[in-house]
């Protein structure tokens, strides 16, 4: 029994061993780098959607196998410890960018001045990503936006009013640089922004109901301003559109995103048109539309990826390894050209 | 302005001089060293004092125009290269191949419109300078080793023997190129994270795949496939010299090529 086992084990892990080394061969990487880097362009390159998942995950998948075999096998690993902490890192990256990929998620959301956050308008996640967004709760008290000559955006200002874990309110300002973080969900102001008119609803018999119309961002869509939206029962859509009677944002000088003081919506419902300013109401088939005022909304960028701090952390890891490890083994000696090229160089 | 710009000129003047004069020196067969550093400092300072004075005036560092890009690299590339230049005497007969490089630079430079651009909001962060500075650094330590390469190319080719010829050994100027290029792999790896760390602040994403993250990475990966090369297949020094020549080549196209082939150099950075 004895000599049985003595004989066969070491037979097994010579076999495993040549295999590892195998899979670990430093060639193979030489062969795998290159494949990623044109996974990568072909991803950038190519159409989007699975194709470009499928040439970055293979190329991905086959350097984490290298490097793990390499890790376990090669000689160069026990010498240097530094190169050992930086190539462990870089699996650790790959294995944290497959988790970012499979729980992010990122979307838009638009908010009214004034009002609450009411659920992502557009979203993208990853199969794992459980979305609480119907959860979140925050109110926007409005913006401020300062453009410089030429209308150069130069500082976004959201005030922000939310709930903490233990119930109290908290109000923050966010913008440019700094997001509002809910619960791992990042809002990020953007560029998207414009103006709602707000309106109240008063079908024949019933109580009035107030809801706003979100119009293409401004100034992007200045020439743009309208919008259809449904009443509730109401068969045919409502369309708005604002007409401004001043220049909003001149971009002959300094300047800030606000309410027109002058203006007046045109609403049409079948073949009714009616104009109206704030506080006047019409008369549709069905109903009384009042229009208060104008508002604004703003446009957010919204991110959740729970893998950034761990992907951070692992970037930092690695670089000071790497660091660490060109330091030892390049810097630790100083360089010498031999004396005797010195010499003759002197001479040349 | 006018001031900045005559700043700007004397100090191209004295950098093409001190190029001009090292590879003269290289086909005459002598060692004007000390002027080659001299004129290659003055430059610097001048040009220091040109890009202070419009950094006063227009209260931002130069970051944002073409002009502004190609005078700040021109400035860092000059300052590495003469700071290896003083402290590594065996390489400076490589200034007549690494200084053409800059003047291609400086030609361009001198083609661009010197005209204000707008400094997008998003660049009022410590990263904006934390994040280019590494850049910077990265594509100097690239340069100095692509001098000692083109040495060891050109020796191979049996050209411009004599001062080259003096020179230490292929394998010795190798092994020196190769420490800048590790230390190129560690600052470019810094300059990838502070980038993403400033794209998630500014953008709410740390890397989406634009024209410069995709190629940066690109390089990134041919990098780090140079050191590997060196290693495992113990490759020749003119091999590894072809090897930092590809780098930086990818490496200037990907930081002069890209910027300025695409409409804004990060997608949605204005
Ligand atoms: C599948 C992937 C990889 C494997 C199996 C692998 C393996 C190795 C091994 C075994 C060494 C030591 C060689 C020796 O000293 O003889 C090494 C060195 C090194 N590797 Fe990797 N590596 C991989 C990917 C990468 C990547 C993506 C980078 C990115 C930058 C990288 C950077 C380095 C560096 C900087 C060195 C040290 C070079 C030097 O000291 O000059 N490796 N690698």
């Amino acid at each position: 029994m004895t000599v049985h086992a003595v004989a066969v084990t070491p037979g097994r892990r010579a076999v495993r061993g040549a295999w590892l080394a195998r899979a670990g061969s430093l060639r193979l990487t030489l062969g795998i780098l290159p494949l990623l880097a044109a996974g990568v362009l072909a991803a950038y390159e190519g159409p989007a959607g699975d194709y470009a998942t499928w040439v970055l995950v293979v190329p991905l998948a086959l350097l984490a196998g290298n490097l793990l075999a390499a890790v376990a096998s090669h000689p160069a690993f026990r010498r240097q410890g530094a190169l050992l902490v930086f190539h462990l890192a870089l699996l650790a990256l790959i294995l944290l960018v497959a988790a970012s990929r499979l729980c992010y998620l990122k979307g838009t959301a638009e908010v009214l001045s004034g009002g609450e956050f009411a659920g992502l308008k557009d979203r993208e996640a990853g199969p794992w990503h459980r979305d609480r967004t119907g959860d979140l709760r925050f109110e926007s008290l409005g913006f401020s936006i300062a453009y410089r000559p030429g209308l150069r955006r130069s500082g976004t200002e959201n005030r922000v009013r939310w709930r903490d874990a233990q119930g109290i309110p908290r109000e923050q300002v966010v913008g440019d640089q700094e997001p509002l973080v809910l619960d791992g969900y990042r809002f990020y102001t953007t560029h998207h922004k414009g103006f709602a008119p707000v309106f109240s609803w008063r079908p024949g018999t019933g109580t009035a109901d107030v809801g706003s119309v979100h119009l293409p961002a401004y100034p992007e869509h200045e020439h743009r301003q309208w919008n259809e939206w449904r009443l509730p029962g109401l068969a045919e859509p409502v369309w708005v559109q604002l007409a401004i009677e001043e220049t909003v944002l001149d971009p002959a000088g300094p300047t800030a995103f606000r309410v027109p003081a002058r203006h007046h919506l045109v609403v049409r419902h079948g073949e009714e048109r009616v104009t109206l300013r704030p506080g006047e109401a019409a008369r549709l088939a069905g109903g009384e539309l009042r229009y208060l005022e104008l508002r604004t909304w703003m446009g957010y960028a919204v991110f959740h990826d729970w893998t950034i701090p761990w992907l951070l952390a692992t970037c930092v890891l690695a670089i000071v390894a790497l660091a660490w490890h060109v330091r030892c083994k390049h810097f630790s000696r100083p360089w010498r050209p031999e004396a005797q090229a010195e010499e003759k160089g002197m001479e040349g | 302005m006018e001031t900045e710009l005559r700043l700007l000129w004397v100090a191209i003047v004295a950098y093409v001089l001190s190029g001009s004069v090292a590879i003269f020196g290289l086909i005459l067969k002598r060692r004007p060293d000390g002027f080659v550093l001299a004129a290659m400092a003055g430059g610097l300072l001048l040009h220091a004092a040109a890009v202070a004075l419009r950094w006063d005036r227009l209260g931002h560092g130069p970051f944002v125009t073409l002009f502004e890009i190609l005078s700040s690299n021109v400035w860092s590339l000059t300052l590495i290269y003469c700071l290896a230049y003083w402290r590594y005497r065996a390489v400076r007969p490589a200034a007549a191949f690494v200084m053409p490089v800059l003047f291609v630079l400086m030609g361009w430079l001198m083609l661009s419109s010197p005209e204000e651009g707008h400094f997008p909001v998003t660049y009022r962060t410590p990263w904006l300078y934390i994040h280019v500075g590494l850049s910077k650094v990265f594509l100097g330590c690239v340069l100095i080793a692509l001098g000692m390469a083109v040495v060891v190319l050109l020796r191979r080719q049996g050209l411009a023997l004599g001062r080259l010829a003096g020179l230490p050994p292929d394998g010795r100027l190798d092994d020196l190129a190769y420490r800048f290029m590790a230390l190129g792999l560690v600052f470019q790896s810094l300059m990838l994270v502070s980038g993403a760390i400033w794209a998630q602040d500014a953008w709410g994403r740390y890397w989406a795949w634009d024209p410069l993250e995709t190629w940066s990475f690109v390089t990134w990966l041919l990098l780090a496939f140079a050191l590997h090369l060196r290693l495992t297949l113990r490759a020749s020094a003119p091999a590894g010299a072809w090897m930092i020549v590809a780098v930086f080549g990818l490496a200037f196209l990907t930081f002069f090529g890209v910027p300025f082939l695409t409409t804004s150099p990060h997608k949605g950075a204005v």
